[in-house]
């Protein structure tokens, strides 16, 4: 058939049927046109100059003139000739599958009402008449296709009317609280039992062993100690009531905090230091992280621990706590070098902050809105830079806040040994002025020219107290006579030519040691701020420039006046040099209707109101959202599965009534996260074994595991696995928060260079002394770029993404790093010490580590093969003795200069390894020990310790 | 979520498990016969699944991506701006609120001061100094089309590595294990040879990002240990270790009597006994002293300027022989702002004869075709440089131009693609988005860029991102 024919076919058949209830056109309206909206038009229409392929789906005529194929769009009546129906199959061989992403592929339905409107003739009527028709049929169409949202509107008015599926929406409707199913004293056992598929039986409940295992394991992030064990049970009490004694025991505990703090600290991605090219140290950030343990010890209502960390500067500038609460919106990744764009980096800050609050709070990706409107759920354009517009006045800076009496300030003398490292640099800086002053010398003589004037401006700046050691200078205490030199004849006019220029004559290694000691110089700056009085913050101001920020940044005297006021936008395509529509600052704009609250456009007080907004007790999200956290964090699974992403691409609540009464519980009872634990913990269904006495029948009625017939086990997390260890050994420092300590990871890997811009980041140098060293994982140094590999390895998230829920794979290293890695067997030792220093005979021994890493005594065969097992050991243990290494004093770095593409190498000292004071050695015990700590190894590594139940 | 997995998988399972001969001949008589049937069941599940390509007539397999990181001169390399010749060392100024500092201000153009010379029977542009890679230019296939969206290291970095500036997405060689699967079970089917210092960025260019962890890059260390932790500590013996592994296995063995439900225990007993294996087999396969003298020598392994990534090259191919599917070797820094005629010749002399030497080998023993090498950095260099404080003949950063090549593996040898203007500032011929030239060597590969997706975070994830256009023209 030829085009002409076909176009003829099709107005011929669409003349004759012109009925208002023509089948082909009500289906046009109601399915075609939103159908190529939301699949074909983005690459067929929407966009004139992006046109794909040539053809353009907009109008009748168009998709009629087909693309570059030169065959019309579709041929009416036919569908099994039509381009468009066979590109959608996917299955056709001439045909490219359309749309081109798998994901994106068209559902049979979908594909089935193409097929009935070109089989109905393809029936495409103009505007007038497809509005007309929408109208006629809207009640009826509403009922049937889902039901519109109400929003600030998208870009497109088809957008803007789109219809959801009413499962799609289920988090944005306001929490209403369910009755609890009859016949259970805890709530949370009515509604999990209500959905008990029929037949299947709940596990009895765990022994005493496995619930004070689980329980301490789960609010503390610690093991229970044997004598806990013991004592809980002995505990003569109904299970019941002992284990509601534990559980407030537990939540009383400082411990409990620094857990929770670990998984609040995944969501909002936690790091000491900033990423990308520098990878600067984010000297303050400790001070967010203490915040953290305290707002959960105190049981900080999470509406107040909300507003705080959004906007405690605007709460109350005057109060340190405050301004350290809002570390939160510094987390983030961020830098700006001079290679960057300004505008770009400030764009970067505000984008991630705006993606931030929503994942974190909302369960609401808001990225996705970021170039277009969201493509499944109800969120505008429009909205993602109205949230946006709300952080258009927040300024990063480390602000000025005092120290208060509830944060840890110890160990601050261990700047002495940075300031060691500082004075080298500075020391190689001014040996390196005194070579380029003779070098200087040189280039004058071999240049014929008259070094007069130089020689004038050398001694020059030789009077100024600036340029030269022990005068005081921002960027460090050294000489710099060259640089000044040659500063003040450039600014005197003289011409480049008549003075040497810069670096003169340096050799491969001098350039690379100027540039590592300048760059080193740099970085302590950083590094430093860490001992003083000063927030990882912002503060509300106009925005100023920066060309680049290579030092930690103050709040400016004059933030309500110098710099810019930025007036936000919509960014076509997330463009930050493309100017849309202006915006003004807003919410969400679907929660929006039922809520007066109005972020005023001054420029302090637009997050607080935004905070009011995301913590009210009627906004369903952040409610929801924290609750569905709650549950994950302690049953491993969370209610709605993706924590993060409550949207229609997220998996639907197992559970929604649960959920629902939980929230409005919750908010009721004044945002306790302590009593939401309590509620939960004390339910059976909290308290069940791990295993189910019928599996058949288990995997047979719930294959998918979301029953809570039985508790599910889980791995112990990487920071669970080390603090386990060290609780096991007696050597963990329960220290609470202050500055981060570097405990000893792999050596290779603390020793390994690691490019930062310009020069190499610092090597890891672990704290001197043990104490130091066996603290929570939560305080370990987490540098961007230098990831402990134990960490690394068990999934302990990277601060790149916000980690909604941790991974529990299984990957050989994890066996390298645990069996074969030098902290491991050092913990092997210090409990074989411990065990037999503690009890007398070979069987208390043994029953003492299988006390303290199982929570309970050996097997009779057990005990024969451990017996055994130690006795071949101790017969080989002299073996098992690798001498005692020193830590090293200096590393030395091999690089490629970058001027030269030459080879240098220089020496970094690693000061505080002087001091290094190491664990228990193998040389410091006897052989019996030794060969014990072999069974301790094995036992550390067994799946019983890795496991919880 | 709970993977259990080892290495090697592609879609999430295992391709190659193990036989019952490696499991009788691997693990220790002892083990319990909880692990046998896990080991069974991993097998079973196996041999029901696959890792194929989309397009199951691509040639190359296996890919060996060499990155020059720091961004090598296009104009000093591949891509000769005689005009430059003419504007040396004339000053101007730029200045705006869409320049970067680097950018802005006093600046003033660089001639190249490498000859250049048209190289094979294809003519292609080459400064003279590639002595040894010129001999093999009809094997190159050169694209100057490629521009990429950021002018800073680390994030131009990630978008080369990961596809995405802001790090934390699968690195490359993450995704191509995802399709394809690895061919050796007991090595990572990822594997980084990194320069001894780690690049700008660090490891999250090689991450496996929200893919799950068994696809993360293993970096084998240039010095020291190859693999973190990879033997215990001297002095224990492999009888000890043998001995340790024997009683964890009957105390999990019991453990998991236990717990009859709980299946990940067995994956994580199998995993010990990998690793026991794997110990003995990576040193074994990092050993180059069985090479020939002829094939060290020829890979310039001995001379001090090759030495280094002559190991590095020879070592890809031996992982390629054994079934690793995605090599990646780092070189650099190539950043040379300044003094490009002694930074670049250096770096040119330490890479070139090994590089020659690696493509020679591959097609002598026939495996060029099913191995596709790339040659790039994260971007290209600017024709001009900033004032600062003196002339030191370098180059800038510029994302809008560069030179890469790819080689073997059903490229378009022979071929230069695509151009840049004369003075080398930006692409303008065949110019194209590095998230095309992704989906480029994804097809190269038999993989389709939209169809090799992963859900996360509330979408799926791809490469490129959001989608690309396969480069023809670099596909023979």
């Amino acid at each position: 058939m030829t085009l002409r024919s076909a176009h003829l076919l099709t107005v011929l058949i669409a003349a004759s049927a012109a009925a208002a209830d023509d089948k082909g056109e009500m289906l046009f309206v109601r399915r075609i046109t939103p159908l190529f909206h939301e699949k074909c038009l983005a690459c067929h229409g929407k966009d004139e100059a992006k046109i794909k392929g040539g053809l353009d789906m907009r109008t009748l005529a168009s998709t009629l003139k087909g693309g570059e194929s030169k065959l019309s769009g579709f041929v009416a009546g036919r569908p099994e000739e039509s381009p468009i129906y066979l590109a959608a199959t996917r299955k056709h061989g001439d045909w490219e599958a359309m749309p081109p992403k798998e994901a994106d592929a068209l559902a049979t339905e979908q594909l089935a009402w193409i097929k009935e409107w070109i089989q109905a003739g393809a029936p495409w009527p103009d505007g007038a008449r497809a509005k007309a028709i929408a109208q006629a049929n809207e009640a009826s169409w509403s009922k049937e296709d889902g039901v519109p949202i109400a929003t600030s509107g998208g870009q497109s008015p088809e957008w803007t009317r789109r219809k959801y599926k009413p499962e799609d929406l289920w988090a944005y409707q306001p929490v209403r609280k369910p009755a609890p199913p009859l016949g259970h004293a805890n709530p949370v056992d009515a509604f999990i039992n209500a959905r008990l598929p029929a037949g299947l039986s709940p596990a009895p409940a765990a022994d005493r062993i496995t619930l004070i295992r689980r329980a301490t394991l789960d609010l503390l992030g610690l093991p229970p100690t044997p004598e806990e064990v013991d004592a809980f049970v002995q505990d003569a009490r109904p299970e019941q009531a002992a284990f509601a004694d534990l559980v407030d025991r537990l939540l009383g505990s400082p411990h409990y905090g620094e857990r929770m703090a670990q998984h609040w600290l995944d969501v909002t991605r936690y790091a000491d230091s900033s990423g990308f090219a520098n990878d600067y140290v984010r000297g303050n950030a400790w001070r967010y992280r203490d915040y953290v343990v305290r707002a959960f010890n105190d049981d900080k209502p999470y509406d107040q621990f909300i507003k705080e960390q959004l906007a405690g500067d605007e709460i109350d500038p005057g109060d340190p706590e405050k301004i350290v609460a809002t570390g939160l919106l510094r987390m983030g990744p961020w830098e700006l070098t001079g290679m960057e764009v300004e505008k770009v980096a400030r764009q970067r800050f505000l984008d991630d902050v705006t993606n931030s609050v929503g994942e974190t709070f909302l369960a609401q990706s808001l990225q996705c809105a970021r170039c277009h409107d969201h493509k499944f759920d109800p969120v505008p354009t429009y909205d993602y830079y109205a949230i946006q517009a709300v952080f258009a006045t927040t300024q990063l800076a480390e602000r000025a806040a005092p120290f208060l009496a509830a944060e840890n300030t110890r160990g601050f003398e261990e700047r002495a040994y940075l300031e060691k490292s500082l004075a080298e640099h500075e020391s190689t800086l001014t040996r390196l002025d005194a070579v380029l002053l003779e070098n200087a010398g040189r280039w004058f003589r071999e240049n014929g020219k008259d070094p007069a004037r130089w020689n004038a401006a050398v001694e020059a700046a030789r009077q100024t107290p600036s340029v030269r050691p022990g005068g005081r200078r921002k960027s460090g205490n050294y000489s710099d006579l060259f640089n000044s030199a040659r500063n003040m004849l450039s600014q005197t006019g003289v011409a480049e030519s008549e003075f040497p220029p810069k670096l003169a004559g340096f050799t491969p290694e001098q350039f690379g040691l100027e540039r590592v000691a300048r760059k080193g110089l740099e970085r302590l700056r950083w590094e430093l701020d860490r001992y003083e009085p000063y927030a990882l913050s912002v503060y509300g101001g106009r925005t100023r420039q920066y060309k680049t920020v290579s030092a930690p940044l103050r709040m400016p005297a004059d933030r309500m006046d110098g710099g810019e006021l930025e007036e936000t936008c919509v960014l076509p395509g997330g463009d930050p040099f493309a100017a849309g529509p202006k915006v003004k600052p807003g919410v969400l704009s679907l929660l929006a209707p039922a809520r007066s609250n109005r972020i005023p456009e001054a420029i302090e007080g637009r997050r607080q109101a935004f905070a009011d907004w995301l913590a009210d007790r009627d906004n369903p999200l952040t409610t929801r959202a924290i609750m569905n956290r709650v549950w994950m964090w302690h049953f491993g699974q969370p209610i709605a599965g993706n924590p993060n992403n409550f949207g229609s691409t997220g998996k639907k609540p197992t559970h929604p009534e649960l959920l629902d009464w939980l929230t409005a519980t919750f908010v009721e009872e004044g945002w306790s996260l302590k009593a939401t634990h309590r509620l939960i913990m004390n339910s059976e269904a909290y308290r069940r074994g791990a295993s189910h006495p019928d599996r058949k029948e288990l995997s047979a009625k719930d294959p998918a595991g979301l029953s809570y017939a039985v508790f599910r086990p889980r791995r112990l997390s990487a920071e669970e696995l080390r603090d386990a260890m060290l609780a096991a050994t007696g050597e963990l420092n329960r220290t609470f928060g202050g500055i981060p300590n570097r405990p000893e990871i792999n050596p290779e890997a603390a020793l390994q260079p690691r490019q930062v811009m310009g020069t190499f980041a610092s090597a890891w140098v672990p704290n001197p002394l043990p104490q130091q060293r066996h603290r929570r994982s939560l305080y370990a140094l987490k540098l961007r770029g230098l990831a402990d590999p134990q960490m690394e390895v068990f999934n302990a998230p990277s601060p790149d993404f916000s980690c909604e829920r941790r991974e529990s794979s299984t990957v050989t290293p994890q066996v390298f790093s645990l069996f074969n890695g030098q902290s491991t067997r050092s913990r092997a030792l210090a409990l074989a010490h411990r065990a037999i220093k503690e009890t007398s005979g070979d069987d208390a021994a043994l029953a003492r580590v299988f006390g303290l890493v199982f929570s309970r005594a050996p097997g009779v065969s057990e005990l024969a093969d451990c017996r055994a097992h130690w006795s071949a050991m101790a017969a080989m243990a002299d073996a098992v003795r690798p001498a005692a290494t020193k830590p090293p004093l200096t590393v030395r770095r091999e690089a490629v200069e970058e001027n030269t593409g030459e080879k240098f190498t220089f020496v970094e000292t690693l000061h505080s390894n002087a001091d290094f004071v190491p664990d228990l050695q193998p040389d410091d015990v006897d052989a019996r020990t030794r060969a014990l700590a072999e069974i301790c190894l094995v036992l550390l590594n067994s799946n019983e310790f890795s496991y919880v139940y | 979520m709970s993977t259990r997995r080892f290495f090697p998988c592609a879609g999430g399972r295992a391709l190659h498990a193990p036989t019952r001969r490696d499991f009788i001949y691997g693990l220790g008589a002892s083990l319990g016969s909880v692990a046998f049937s896990a080991l069974m069941a991993e097998e079973t599940k196996a041999l029901t699944s696959g890792g194929r390509p989309h397009f199951p007539g691509a040639k190359a397999k296996n890919v060996i991506f060499l990155m020059m990181e720091g961004g090598p001169s296009h104009i000093d390399t591949f891509d000769p701006k005689p005009k430059l010749e003419k504007l040396h060392l004339q000053e101007f100024t730029r200045e705006g609120r869409q320049k970067s500092a680097m950018e802005s201000g006093k600046r003033y153009y660089v001639r190249s001061p490498f000859k250049f010379i048209k190289a094979g029977k294809c003519g292609a542009d080459m400064a003279d100094n590639w002595t040894h890679l010129s001999g093999v230019a009809d094997d190159l296939c050169f694209f100057r089309g490629c521009t990429v969206d950021s002018v800073n290291h680390p994030t131009a970095m990630y978008q080369m590595n990961c596809g995405n500036r802001f790090g934390g997405d699968p690195g490359l060689g993450a995704w191509v294990n995802y399709g394809l699967g690895s061919e050796n079970r007991d090595l990572p089917g990822f594997i980084v040879l990194p320069e001894v210092s780690y690049p700008q960025g660090g490891a999250a260019n090689w991450s496996n990002g929200y893919l799950p962890a068994d696809f993360q890059g293993t970096p084998l260390r240039a010095k020291g240990s190859p693999i973190l932790d990879l033997t215990p500590p001297p002095g224990v013996t492999q009888e000890q270790q043998r001995k340790n592994l024997d009683l964890m296995a009957r105390l999990n063995a019991a453990h998991a009597a236990q717990h009859p439900g709980h299946d990940e225990l067995s994956v994580r007993m199998n995993n010990y006994e990998l690793a026991f294996r794997m110990q003995m087999q990576v040193p074994e396969t990092l050993d180059l002293s069985k090479e020939s003298e002829k094939t060290k020598e020829m890979y310039g392994i001995g001379k001090d300027a090759t030495d280094a990534f002559g190991r590095k090259c020879l070592l890809a191919r031996k992982l390629v022989e054994k079934g690793v599917r995605f090599v990646q070797l780092y070189n650099g820094s190539w950043d040379s702002h300044d003094y490009i005629e002694r930074a670049h010749g250096n770096l040119v002399r330490g890479v070139d004869q090994p590089i020659a030497a690696l493509i020679a080998d591959l097609k002598q023993r026939g495996l060029l075709e099913s191995t596709l090498i790339v040659w790039c950095g994260e971007f290209g260099r600017t024709p001009d440089n900033g004032v600062r404080g003196g002339t030191a003949y370098g180059r800038d950063h510029n994302p809008n131009a560069m030179t890469m090549w790819l080689a073997g593996g059903g490229c378009n040898a022979g071929h230069t693609i695509g151009a840049t203007d004369e003075l080398g500032m930006a692409a303008v011929e065949d110019k194209a988005h590095v998230r095309d030239f992704h989906v480029t060597l994804l097809r190269l590969l038999g993989l389709d860029d939209n169809k090799l997706t992963y859900y996360h975070a509330g979408r799926f994830k791809q490469l490129s991102q959001f989608g690309g256009t396969v480069i023809k023209k670099l596909i023979a």
